[in-house]
């Protein structure tokens, strides 16, 4: 089951958390998401070091810890995309077609003209559709 | 073009193109032409934005600036004005010249054709002050695409000869 998805911004800002564990533990997710922040960079400058063509916006699994897993997705605008999920076996595939489709979401929010770049993302039409990407997820 | 993706009719992008620089230019801040120029070019750079965003999602990470610049001329330029950049030059010390022989967006415009001689001269001066006007904008788009992307730069425009110009970038370290 995905428990939370996360968009950090440029600057490691955080634009977008939703929850889906039910309950009050969304500071919980906050916490876990900006600890997967330093995996990021350690990812990114580590694929940049060995070659191009391992340049993926893909950098799949962060961190495992005891009842979750943290996967990880930064575009060339370097934006991250950030899933912390409780299944403990997944396709890698299956979550690289999630954050394809969560990032076309995120791209399609960013291009309404009233949307401050760098601002929380607050859109509820983008919130409902992340709902359905999550619901879908690894039934395709 | 993807299915399903919804399309506008080019005039009506050269139409919108050239009214805002007549509201900006003209009417709301016609005694501050600098001011109008910052707002036109603002409204570019978060386009730009938006635009890098989009054109780069199925691409891998770029590993330097002149992969960026590259794909600026070439993929960006080609989803944007349906061509690529004629002639790419640098120093190789951050100033990237990016010439267009047939810019899109200046392919409508023309100036009043010399009366006399005499006046083949100003015409010139004048088709590039007519111009210039109008390439706030994609300056803007370039710098705002650049900037999203990773490189700060600043980016300014010229005209030789309607419809040709050159777009200057210079990355600040």
């Amino acid at each position: 089951m995905i428990l939370c998805v996360a968009i950090v911004g440029q600057q490691n800002n955080p634009l977008y958390l939703q929850s889906f564990a039910g309950g009050d533990d969304v500071l919980k997710f906050h916490y876990i998401v900006h600890c997967s922040l330093d995996v990021f960079d350690e990812k990114a400058s580590i694929l940049r070091r060995t070659g191009t063509n391992l340049n993926d916006n893909f950098l799949g699994l962060l961190y495992p810890a005891e009842d979750y897993k943290v996967y990880g997705y930064m575009t060339n605008t370097r934006v991250k995309f950030v899933l912390v999920t409780s299944d403990l076996e997944l396709k890698d595939l299956d979550i690289k077609t999630f954050f394809q489709r969560f990032h076309a979401a995120y791209i399609d929010v960013t291009s309404n003209p009233f949307h401050v770049p760098g601002k929380r993302i607050a859109s509820p039409m983008f919130r409902d559709r992340v709902k359905t990407i999550v619901s879908s997820f690894g039934q395709l | 073009m993807r299915a399903g993706s919804r399309e506008v009719a080019e005039s009506c992008l050269d139409g919108i193109t050239m009214e805002m620089v007549a509201t900006y230019c003209d009417r709301l801040h016609s005694s501050k032409p600098d001011l109008a120029a910052r707002r036109i070019e603002a409204i570019g750079f978060q386009v730009g934005q938006q635009l890098a965003e989009r054109y780069t999602r199925d691409r891998p990470r770029f590993t330097d600036h002149l992969e960026v610049i590259k794909f600026i001329c070439k993929d960006f330029w080609a989803e944007v004005f349906k061509k690529q950049i004629d002639n790419l030059k640098t120093n190789h010390r951050g100033v990237f010249v990016l010439q267009d022989t047939r810019f899109r967006w200046l392919t409508r415009i023309s100036v009043d054709s010399p009366l006399t001689p005499s006046e083949a001269n100003n015409t010139t001066l004048a088709a590039a002050q007519a111009g210039g006007k109008y390439l706030y904008f994609p300056c803007g788009l370039i710098r705002g695409a650049l900037t999203n992307l990773g490189v700060p730069c600043a980016v300014s425009a010229e005209i030789a000869a309607l419809p040709a110009c050159s777009f200057i970038i210079r990355i600040k370290v």
